[in-house]
């Protein structure tokens, strides 16, 4: 019975995690329209820039994501703006090709600047865990949870409630409208864009403190985030986390009854399962 | 029509500048050229790299003490390496280049087993021999080839001088776990441990396999404290043992010990871990003692000086190994008397040479056979316990829990 | 015709080509025919399938489980891995093709990533381990075989632009709802469409274990063939008979020239031309060889424009 508990809660922590992975990617592509398959690498990128910024400026990992989502933040309004507004109207599978394309690009810049070495954000506090009971529960992953839930109730509230958030979705629901308003799309799909993927360097530098960052991690990122985001239902922001928790929990119990091998085949089985049953998602209105 | 012309013409052309642009190989006379794959790029380059580095210094060192001596001729060592990006299906097309086109005289091999199984049909299929120090998976050996040849200590007995170990100490550990990846290296490590713990006396209460790459220990991990194991023996990765680690200690599971069957002999996994690596046992069949005497770098410790100057980290078992590839494949070339591929093969299943790496001879499947040394890290040093069948220095045991050290 | 005469000329490769020219060739016939297989689904009936790699991965356990465990010939291997990919894509088929658009790349992707996973599981397979096959040394054979197999595989699809099953599934392409109302089947074509890519990229998964004579999950569900596949068939010209080919084999000369001159750089230089290529030139070499001589430099940046935000 602790050993369930325990196992319940890993997965719900573990849920949060990938909670803050998916989000950026749902946010990009359930108000854009736009699947970006490099997102892992963009976590990764972040996790570097995190990294870095603990090693040799000493700052927290996490009080610097706010510094490291703002950079983030810079790198993808240029890639918005730049590259991928140029392929806005195209057929979406362009948009894949495109994202495929600056995957395998940053990730070899990746192993050219930083090497094959994995680095590890080590903050002195992140090993630590609270018993509650008989349950322990992780300190850096505790924090993740957090901050799934504020950064994600966060970008709720900022797409219904804020001037900007809305005029982000109606943009992206109706591209003439938005002009005659007065809104430069162009800018708005970058500043998306831009949120999307310094939601996923903030992922990335959270990654860093319970795993470690190589740059090859991009792509199992990116499979995991998609999982999630689906599974959770690209119409609202709440829904990476129940994505997250579903998947999360769905693992580590998986792991226990039956076998830490079959991880992967539940979690695409149901990906697979949700597309075809009910592909709006379980936060998703009925199709 | 003009279309199809057009674009069949075009194909025909593509064809012909990629046939043109093919490089030819140029062997000049008195030469040894030795070709090899190594993952350089890519998610497994962190090891792969180590082979590029020594197999480079072996060929340096070689050519500076006069090169291969072949009956009354001096050959010079040549080396062509080509980065398989960590991709096996690459790495079988390099080989393949490397001996039709490139012409080399012998291969040296990749790193991990799936890739020497992968590769090894290569040389079997050209009668090269291939000396390789990265696969230690019992399958390489299994299948009956002539042409394959490997440094790297037999991977069911990983854990054998670990057992050994766990025999002797105090209090005596009653629970054992043993958690392998599921690829062949692995695999074949796990197979080989089960019937020793048995022998022992130790008894396996979780048996547990697990996905390469995986990145999350937790459940694992919470089985194990739930069942109060006293030993835990992993099989796996450097990446996966980093985080099994780290998710260790923020889950607060600390069994009286754990070993793990890569990570610990290298530096750059114990920085990664920090102070977290205290009381971690690995094994290696290697250790820079100045007692293995080398007729090219004096003896080992020289080595891991003359290794770390030049490229700036130590040396760990896998670069010993490469170094030893090199080696014995020039020791079986001057035995030979001739750069014959068969007679040299020949040469290869009978040679018999102390080196830096240890004393090499390879059993008749083409295997080298040498003993595991337990190794601890304590503190910031990486300390011999146990080996060849004696204690060597006292280990720290058990392992205290995570919020008292 | 020329077009014999660029076969004769391919099929002759093995007499004067050095080893390794046929093992590129090998390898770029094989991608030439897993392109050419997409093309059916992806570039004739629009459902492109993020998982062609699926049936690849299907075709090479059928013939390495027909030939390594119950040590039946190549031939029967190879009818095992086709029959497989056909199952498959039957009864997974129906209920996915009901997806549109994204949903339909990603539930192919998910598929591809599942069935890796479970095979890793299986036992008969090898788990993650592999299987290893008896060796053949004949890469000349293989050649040929490869050579064959596109012949066939650009003959069918030659065939569908010929036919009433095509001309469906262009209709299907360009108006899914106006097709069906004007009365194409269009469960069935899809379907066929998607078995008949499935049979084609399952036999030449099947060339391509045997002559590798060693697989595991990861390298026969190679997820980056996924993307191999669909860049070349969209690169030569997606919805065209020659296309795929075409870009097939220009883009494996140059990533194998790459390989070989650069290594480090290759991949990048991979993935700046995939992003470069679909941005200028979405529709294909096949689109740029026919509208460049009217509109030369100004094609590029017409492309762009018509796409951009």
């Amino acid at each position: 019975m602790d050993l369930l508990a325990q196992v319940l809660v890993n997965g719900m922590l573990l849920g949060g995690l990938y909670a803050v992975m998916a989000l950026g990617l749902a946010l990009v592509w359930g108000v854009l329209n736009i699947v970006n398959l490099a997102h892992g690498a963009f976590i990764m990128l972040g996790g570097y820039l995190s990294w870095y910024l603990y090693t040799y400026a000493g700052i927290d990992p996490f009080l610097g994501l706010p510094l490291t989502a703002v950079v983030m933040f810079a790198v993808g309004y240029g890639v918005q703006r730049g590259l991928l507004n140029l392929i806005v109207r195209a057929p979406m599978f362009n948009t894949l090709l495109v994202t495929f394309g600056i995957e395998v690009v940053l990730t070899y810049l990746a192993q050219l600047a930083f090497s094959a070495d994995f680095r590890t954000i080590n903050p002195s506090y992140v090993g630590d865990s609270i018993a509650l009971g008989t349950v322990v529960l992780p300190v850096s992953r505790l924090l993740a949870f957090g901050i799934a839930i504020l950064l994600t109730v966060s970008m709720w509230l900022f797409l219904l409630r804020t001037r900007l958030g809305r005029a982000i979705r109606a943009t992206a629901q109706n591209l003439v409208a938005a002009r005659l308003y007065g809104v430069e799309p162009r800018h708005l799909y970058a500043m998306t864009f831009g949120i999307g993927i310094a939601l996923a360097g903030a992922a990335g530098g959270l990654y860093g403190t319970v795993s470690q960052i190589n740059p090859y991690i991009g792509a199992a990122l990116t499979a995991k985030s998609f999982a999630i985001s689906i599974i959770g239902g690209l119409d609202n922001p709440l829904g990476v986390i129940v994505g997250g928790l579903f998947l999360g929990i769905l693992e580590s119990l998986t792991a226990l009854y039956i076998g830490s091998t079959f991880s992967d085949v539940a979690s695409f089985g149901v990906l697979v399962l949700v597309l075809i049953v009910r592909p709006t998602g379980l936060l998703g209105k009925a199709a | 029509m003009s279309s199809v012309f057009r674009i069949s013409r075009l194909s025909a052309l593509l064809l012909f500048a990629a046939a043109v642009a093919m490089p030819s190989g140029e062997v000049l006379a008195k030469e040894i050229v030795l070709g090899a794959s190594v993952q350089l790029t890519g998610p497994v380059a962190n090891t792969g790299r180590y082979y590029r580095d020594a197999y480079q210094l072996a060929v340096d060192r070689i050519n500076a003490a006069g090169g291969v001596k072949i009956g009354n001729d001096s050959y010079k060592l040549a080396l062509k390496l080509y980065d398989n990006q960590s991709d096996v299906n690459l790495s079988v097309r390099q080989y393949t280049q490397l001996v039709s086109q490139d012409k080399v005289d012998f291969l040296l091999g990749p790193f991990a087993s799936n890739f020497a199984l992968a590769d090894s049909a290569v040389s079997e299929k050209y009668r090269i021999p291939m000396v390789q120090g990265g696969g230690a998976s019992d399958q390489i050996f299994s299948r009956g080839f002539k042409f394959i040849f490997g440094t790297l200590a037999p991977a069911s007995n990983y854990f054998g001088s670990t057992i050994e170990m766990l025999k002797g100490l105090d209090p005596a550990p009653k629970s054992v776990a043993l958690l392998y990846a599921d690829d062949a290296f692995d695999v074949s490590v796990a197979e080989g441990t089960r019937p020793k713990l048995k022998k022992a006396g130790l008894t396996l209460v979780m048996d547990e396999r697990y996905s390469t790459n995986a990145t999350d220990f937790s459940s694992l991990l919470s089985q194990i404290k739930s069942k109060n194991i006293d030993a835990v023996l992993v099989a796996g990765h450097e990446t996966e043992i980093l985080n099994f680690v780290r998710q260790a200690k923020s889950l607060a599971v600390a069994p009286k010990m754990y070993s793990f069957t890569v990570g610990v002999p290298s530096e750059d996994f114990r920085k990664a871990l920090g102070t977290d690596a205290d009381y971690a046992f690995g094994m290696t069949a290697w250790l820079p003692s100045a007692d293995l005497k080398d007729r090219w770098f004096g003896d080992a410790a020289q080595f891991a000086a003359v290794y770390k100057a030049k490229f700036g980290y130590d040396p760990d078992y896998h670069a010993a190994s490469g170094v030893a590839d090199v080696e014995v494949l020039v020791q079986a070339a001057e035995m030979a008397g001739s750069t014959d591929p068969a007679k040299v093969r020949d040469a290869l299943s009978k040679v018999k040479f102390d080196s830096l790496y240890g004393p090499v001879e390879f059993n008749e499947s083409g295997q080298i056979d040498l003993p595991q040394t337990v190794i601890q890290v304590q503190g910031d040093r990486l300390v011999a316990i146990y080996g060849g069948n004696r204690k060597i220095a006292p280990p720290k045991y058990p392992m205290p829990a995570w919020d008292v050290r | 015709m020329l077009l014999l005469a660029a076969i004769a000329v391919l099929a002759a490769v093995p007499w004067f080509g050095s080893d390794v020219l046929i093992q590129f060739g090998i390898n770029a016939l094989l991608l030439a025919v897993l392109a050419q297989g997409w093309n059916v689904i992806g570039g004739y009936a629009g459902y492109a399938s993020f998982g062609n790699s699926v049936f690849y991965g299907l075709g090479s356990y059928g013939v390495a489980i027909a030939m390594a465990q119950w040590q039946l010939p190549f031939g029967g291997g190879l009818l095992f891995g086709a029959a497989l990919a056909a199952v498959f894509a039957v009864l997974i088929g129906i209920p996915v093709l009901r997806l549109r658009g994204h949903y339909f790349a990603i539930a192919t992707l998910a598929l591809a990533q599942v069935m890796a996973a479970i095979v890793s599981n299986v036992k008969l397979a090898g788990r993650n381990v592999g299987l290893v096959l008896p060796p053949l040394n004949n890469d000349p054979l293989f050649y040929e075989l490869s050579l064959l197999l596109l012949v066939l595989a650009t003959l069918t699809v030659y065939w569908l632009t010929r036919s009433r099953f095509g001309f469906g599934l262009i209709a299907i392409r360009e108006n899914e709802e106006g097709a069906a109302v004007m009365g194409v089947n269009t469960t069935l074509y899809k379907t066929v469409a998607f078995a008949i890519s499935g049979v084609f990229s399952a036999l030449a998964g099947g060339i391509h274990a045997y002559w590798v004579t060693f697989i595991d999950p990861e390298s026969a569900f190679d997820i980056g063939l996924n993307v191999k596949m669909i860049i070349m068939a969209v690169f030569g010209g997606p919805g065209t008979v020659f296309g795929p080919v075409v870009g097939a084999l220009s883009l494996s000369a140059l990533s194998e020239l790459l390989s070989s001159e650069i290594t480090s750089l290759a991949g990048l230089f991979f993935g700046v031309v995939v992003v470069v290529a679909v941005v200028v030139m979405p529709r294909g070499l096949a689109d740029v060889l026919r509208r460049f001589r009217c509109m030369g430099w100004r094609y590029f940046a017409e492309n762009i424009r018509s796409h951009q935000l």
